[in-house]
């Protein structure tokens, strides 16, 4: 007790190393769309090792955070990141880029709000189904954070970002099943899946470019082009790769090389080793996530160990699936490795909550979520009683029931 | 927390994460091969280069065939803007016609030839004019020297430096290397990166075993032939015959290699290859070394010839003049038909035609330049009740000069057929010889005694009393024979009684021969004769060649070597 845990901090720092060292690898030479930029051979590179020392920082003020304290402020935070996300849209503050409004103006860079939903989602779920009063198999239980991710979902369309929508989808839903609620409550959310089956039966075209990557060779100099560049990048690096920075898929074939598709260029470089050690990392990552959840005592710690593991995980899946065409081709950055700042910081505060979490030491300072309950009904109670006495009521902390 | 749940949850992502990993095994191990090509062929992007050609040099390193480099001018469609006076300003510069210039220049594009391979001071004036669109590159343009000499042996390129012709077709693997293209790397949009390649590719080197002095002195005395008796046209080889190395090889007419473009078929013809001819009297050398060898007769066995004619199958052949009882040198001496064939039919068809073969009528020599044919001696179940007095005179047969010259140069080497080749070694740019013609690659074809008797009765054929007197040089023995036949008239199938080949095959000296020659004349006007016609010419080259190759008269005094004795 009382030491966090190091394998979990050594694997954060080698995936970080290799994402550093594979976004110099890919943006050191100055191909002619990034030369239209102005960009020079370290542009992106000293931008992500800022970045790096930066996320560092998130990870140290992470790690200091006491669980209580993310305990108390679940709400207020997935409130402000929803503000957040809302601001995207307003015209001076959001950024919009390849035809998506998905930042906000963060001086001197930019910050994509949708990164911080899913952690501050996590929390929020953490929290919200560690409460004694979280019924599993209450329909009203399961509906509110639906509700509540629903809204988040809006937003996150509106942008539009799939991939985050998607994940965000994945990591509440998975959430929600691992807090024991009926299957099927999960069964009904089949319900929304009915405009999108509409709205694609509408626009085939939509359906074809999302089904084109179960066979990506028929159009390969259209919607099936950067999956083909991504198997021809994987597939040319063969068992040992073609060798650190030589690399010539990345050379403005495969769009996205630096940020979405990074692991493909990891293949290539490093072959079928360097993606099974990547591979193998995460898995460590998860595992080591599980554990600690799994040695905690409190439903809130385990649920948020078992949550930031999984944010974790899904993403870094979901990367790998996209790269390999196992799931239709949508942007979302690579966990630790990706260039893109907001993911990175984000990623590095749940590893900082993990590695505190990993201490285990929190059993006692926790909330008494029982005590927080009784206030609760408390109020209620006093609450009524005005209604019925129509005298004004304040409650006092003295009034209170001694805690049980 | 439901622990079931939770291990229903994990063992799933653990499981996608194994999908993912057979799903990269497939990718990247059993496809790869398949996925490596599909990358080769969108990153490379294969680019020819200018290849600078091999130059071709004679024996002793002068150059026959070398690369200028000019200026190639053309034009960006898309950058160019042309006013009637700059048309006409430009086409003058690169004396063309206003309109010839419009017709280069395409509507769209970012490239197009206008002019290619300018003289130097038309380049100068079109970057005069300064007007924008035009640029120029280097590009390496194929120039002779020499002009029109050797043109036949040494070929020429076209503008795009596509051989065509000569050692530049058959040796154009070598000339221009097997490189020529490099490979650059390319990006999506297709813009190389890999810029620095800067390769230039150099060909090797050819050798040739021509020596242009010898080729110039046989080049001289064909034109004058050509001129004195208003001939058609003449070939002339000079051989060594031990190795076969290939001195000189002329045709006339011939043509200037830097304007190959304005030659004719005539010109172009490389007539001491690939024209066949009926040798006539050359020819007898077949019944010749064949009844020596099979000793069926010799030099002085008596043939009785008085009466001036042979039937063959019903046909008579005549003699030109009568004569009364020859020996059988002076039949080859006098070159006697009645007694060739005589000869011939001692000899009998089917050693006739062995010994045809092994003297190499009828087979391609191999010469390495391109366009050789094998004339024809029929094998023998197709032979007439005729052909037995046609055959041994040299009728009925069809030789290239080349093969009557490698025949005689079986008596000049003591009994080989060599292999004629004209060039002598292939080097590469850094000096490594790639190839290198071998020594004698001959191959015994009749005995040393058969070929030194043959060779005394050759001796004859140039004294007195013989029909080769006119090749006689002072102070050098020649073994040698004349040739004359008719030509077939290729309209009506028979001989022509105006058109001749008159020729003359020989050796100098005829001891230790150092080289061997044939002239064939073709159609000369005024006389026919071998002995008239080409006789003269052999001797005119040989006494030239003997001299520029310092061979010792017996007459005159023996020119004392300068050696310093240390």
């Amino acid at each position: 007790m009382g030491r966090y845990d190091k394998l979990l901090l050594l694997v954060t720092v080698l995936l970080v190393m290799l994402g550093a060292l594979m976004i110099y690898s890919c943006t050191s030479i100055v191909t002619p769309v990034f030369a239209k930029k102005g960009v020079t051979e370290f542009y992106y590179f000293k931008r992500h090792l800022f970045t790096i020392l930066i996320g560092f920082s998130v990870m140290l003020l992470a790690y200091r955070l006491k669980p209580s304290f993310l305990k108390k402020n679940a709400l207020p935070l997935l409130i402000f990141s929803f503000v957040l996300l809302i601001l995207v849209f307003l015209p001076g503050i959001g950024v919009s880029a390849g035809g998506a409004r998905r930042w906000i103006q963060l001086w001197p860079s930019t910050f994509q709000p949708s990164e911080l939903v899913k952690l501050s989602m996590v929390i929020f779920l953490a929290r919200y189904m560690s409460m004694p009063d979280y019924r599993a198999d209450s329909i009203v239980s399961f509906a509110k954070p639906i509700l509540i991710m629903g809204v988040f979902q809006a937003a996150i369309l509106k942008q539009p970002d799939f991939g985050a929508a998607m994940s965000l989808a994945v990591l509440t839903v998975s959430m929600l099943f691992l807090s024991g609620v009926k299957l099927r409550f999960l069964a009904s959310l089949a319900v929304f899946a009915v405009p999108v089956v509409v709205k694609l039966a509408m626009e085939p075209y939509r359906l074809k470019r999302i089904i084109s990557f179960l066979n990506p060779w028929d159009d390969a100099q259209g919607s099936g082009f950067q999956l083909v560049q991504s198997f021809i990048a994987l597939g040319s690096g063969g068992i040992t790769g073609i060798g650190i920075g030589n690399s010539r898929q990345k050379l403005s074939y495969l769009p996205e090389s630096h940020t979405d598709f990074i692991f493909s260029i990891i293949g290539e470089e490093f072959g079928f080793i360097g993606v099974t050690v990547v591979l193998v990392l995460f898995l460590i990552l998860f595992v080591k996530g599980i554990s600690v959840a799994a040695r905690a005592e409190d439903s809130f710690i385990r649920y948020l160990a078992t949550g930031l593991s999984l944010m974790i995980s899904f993403q870094a899946l979901i990367n790998f699936a996209v790269a390999t065409g196992l799931v239709p081709t949508k942007g979302l950055p690579l966990p630790f490795i990706s260039y893109g700042g907001s993911s990175l910081l984000v990623n590095m505060a749940a590893v900082g909550i993990l590695l505190n979490i990993s201490k285990g030491e929190h059993t006692e300072e926790i909330i008494n979520d029982r005590e927080l309950l009784m206030k609760r009904r408390a109020r209620r109670r006093i609450t009524e009683e005005k209604r019925r006495t129509g005298a004004a009521g304040r409650i006092y902390p003295d009034r209170l029931p001694a805690p049980r | 927390m439901s622990r079931k749940r939770a291990i229903i949850l994990h063992t799933a992502l653990i499981f996608s994460f194994v999908m993912v990993f057979l799903r990269l095994t497939d990718l990247m191990i059993f496809s790869h091969e398949r996925l490596s090509e599909r990358a080769k062929q969108q990153h490379i992007k294969i680019e020819d280069i200018q290849v600078r050609r091999g130059v071709i040099l004679d024996r002793r390193g002068r150059e026959l065939a070398l690369n200028l480099e000019l200026d190639s001018l053309y034009c960006d469609p898309a950058s160019l803007s042309l006013d009637n006076e700059d048309v006409r300003k430009l086409a003058s510069a690169v004396e063309k016609e206003p309109k010839a210039i419009l017709s280069k220049i395409p509507n769209d594009g970012r490239f197009a030839w206008i002019e290619r391979k300018l003289e130097p001071s038309a380049a100068e004036r079109v970057k005069g004019l300064d007007i924008k669109g035009l640029g120029f590159l280097t590009e390496a343009k194929r120039y002779y020297p020499r002009g029109e000499l050797a043109s036949h042996v040494v070929g020429f390129v076209g503008i795009d430096n596509q051989a065509l012709e000569g050692i530049e077709l058959q040796y154009d693997t070598y000339l221009k290397t097997t490189g020529g293209k490099v490979f650059l790397g390319r990006d999506a949009s297709g813009r190389t990166f890999s810029s620095g390649v800067d390769i230039e590719a150099k060909g090797n080197n050819i050798v040739l075993t021509v020596d242009e002095v010898l080729q110039r002195i046989v080049e001289k005395e064909l034109d004058r032939a050509m001129q004195e008796w208003r001939a058609a046209a003449a070939t002339a080889i000079m051989m060594d015959p031990f190795t076969g190395e290939i001195l000189a090889l002329a045709n006339k007419p011939a043509y200037d290699l830097n304007k190959a473009g304005r030659a004719g078929d005539s010109e172009r013809r490389n007539r001491a290859i690939t024209d066949c001819y009926e040798p006539g009297s050359t020819f007898k050398i077949v019944i010749g070394a064949g009844a020596l060898e099979e000793k069926i007769t010799r030099p002085n066995t008596l043939f009785d010839v008085s009466k001036g004619g042979i039937n063959a199958g019903g046909k008579t052949i005549r003699d030109v003049h009568k004569y009364g009882v020859l020996t059988f040198q002076e039949v080859i001496q006098k070159s006697s038909n009645v007694g060739s064939i005589m000869v011939g039919m001692r000899l009998g068809k089917e050693r006739i035609y062995k010994y045809a073969k092994l003297l190499g009528i009828g087979d391609k020599t191999g010469i390495d330049l391109p366009g050789e044919v094998s004339g024809w001696i029929f094998p023998t179940e197709r032979w007439s009740g005729t052909s037995i007095g046609a055959i041994p005179i040299g009728q009925e047969v069809a030789v290239t000069p080349l093969q009557i010259l490698r025949a005689y140069s079986v008596i000049a080497n003591g009994g080989f057929l060599v292999r004629p080749h004209v060039v002598s070694r292939i080097v590469a740019p850094d000096g490594r010889v790639l190839v290198s013609s071998g020594e004698n690659e001959g191959r015994r074809v009749i005995s040393a005694k058969t070929a030194g008797a043959f060779r005394d009765i050759l001796k004859t054929v140039v004294e007195d009393g013989g029909t080769g007197q006119n090749a006689s040089i002072n102070g050098n023995e020649v073994a040698g024979k004349t040739g004359t036949a008719q030509m077939i008239n290729p309209v009506t199938k028979r001989y022509s009684r105006e058109k001749y080949v008159s020729s003359f095959v020989g050796f100098v000296p005829a001891d230790n021969p150092r080289f061997s020659i044939i002239v064939v004349v073709y159609e000369p006007k005024g006389q026919i004769y071998g002995g008239v016609v080409a006789a003269p010419v052999f001797r005119n080259i040989a006494d030239q060649a003997l001299s520029y190759m310092d061979v010792p008269r017996e007459d005159t005094p023996q020119r004392n070597p300068l050696l310093v004795r240390r």
